[in-house]
């Protein structure tokens, strides 16, 4: 377990700039953008993340504002199904009620802003 | 009467009191010193209540029917819970109603997104969805 992560590890350091270029050319489109043209409440969270990857966390946040709280929100969940964390339970109710807020707030934004098209 | 006053004592037993050799008194037919299991669908439904805000992207058909099983799941072992408590350990309790406050939340988000896509339908019609130039000129006119 400790070596296949390492070596996942490993492989995102020496080829990184590989990878992050293949996945920028193999962005999956969203069925609602394509069928309306409009964004979708999920749109941006490929760019997002792949701004994470590459380590720019204001792009990311600018693209999607809930990409860090979310990728937050699923780490933790692992730790407190693996680690049994006290009070985590409440923890995870908190952040996907943030989570949402915040999803659904960007979404009215930028629906007052026309940012959609 | 006596059991209401007895769980809420016992459920922190198990852990201050690991020694086996020393069981506390039997009281919800003899469950008190056997090991506390987990809920069998506890986790289940934690993670399908994350992911169903997770997969919003798709018109909302994914994250509905994640919602939705994990709605039914949630209300099966809750039900298996409150029948006998001491029998099922607390943590996966709150597990599980952290997992249905998700699955819910999940749950009216991607039924509003579909509405949304199925008033846009309405609204434009498939023709006009299509088409990007129709789509802005629609959008101006309502607009206006």
């Amino acid at each position: 377990m400790k070596a296949t992560l390492l070596l996942f590890c490993l492989v995102l350091l020496s080829k990184g700039a590989g990878i992050i270029h293949w996945l920028e050319h193999h962005l999956l489109t969203c069925p609602f953008k394509h069928l309306t043209g409009l964004d979708c409440p999920g749109c941006g969270v490929q760019r997002s993340i792949l701004a994470l990857l590459k380590g720019d966390l204001v792009a990311s946040f600018k693209l999607y504002p809930a990409t860090i709280p979310l990728i937050g929100l699923l780490a933790f969940s692992a730790l407190h199904l693996k680690f049994e964390l006290k009070n985590g339970a409440f923890f995870i109710k908190f952040l996907y009620i943030v989570v949402t807020l915040i999803i659904v707030s960007n979404y009215i934004y930028k629906i007052f802003t026309h940012q959609l098209i | 009467m006596s059991e209401e006053h007895s769980n809420p004592q016992e459920n922190p037993q198990p852990a201050a009191n690991p020694n086996p050799q020393n069981p506390f008194p039997p009281q919800n037919g003899g469950f008190g010193f056997g090991m506390q299991q987990s809920l069998p669908n506890a986790t289940v439904v934690l993670i399908l209540g994350i992911l169903s805000i997770v997969t919003c992207c798709c018109y909302g058909v994914i994250g509905l029917i994640l919602g939705i099983v994990a709605l039914i799941l949630s209300k099966k072992d809750k039900a298996l819970y409150l029948a006998n408590m001491a029998y099922y350990t607390e943590s996966s309790y709150k597990n599980l109603s952290a997992g249905r406050v998700c699955a819910i939340i999940g749950l009216v988000l991607n039924i509003l997104y579909l509405l949304l896509c199925i008033a846009f339908i309405a609204m434009f019609g498939i023709a006009t969805l299509s088409d990007q130039d129709a789509m802005k000129e629609a959008i101006e006119n309502m607009m206006k």
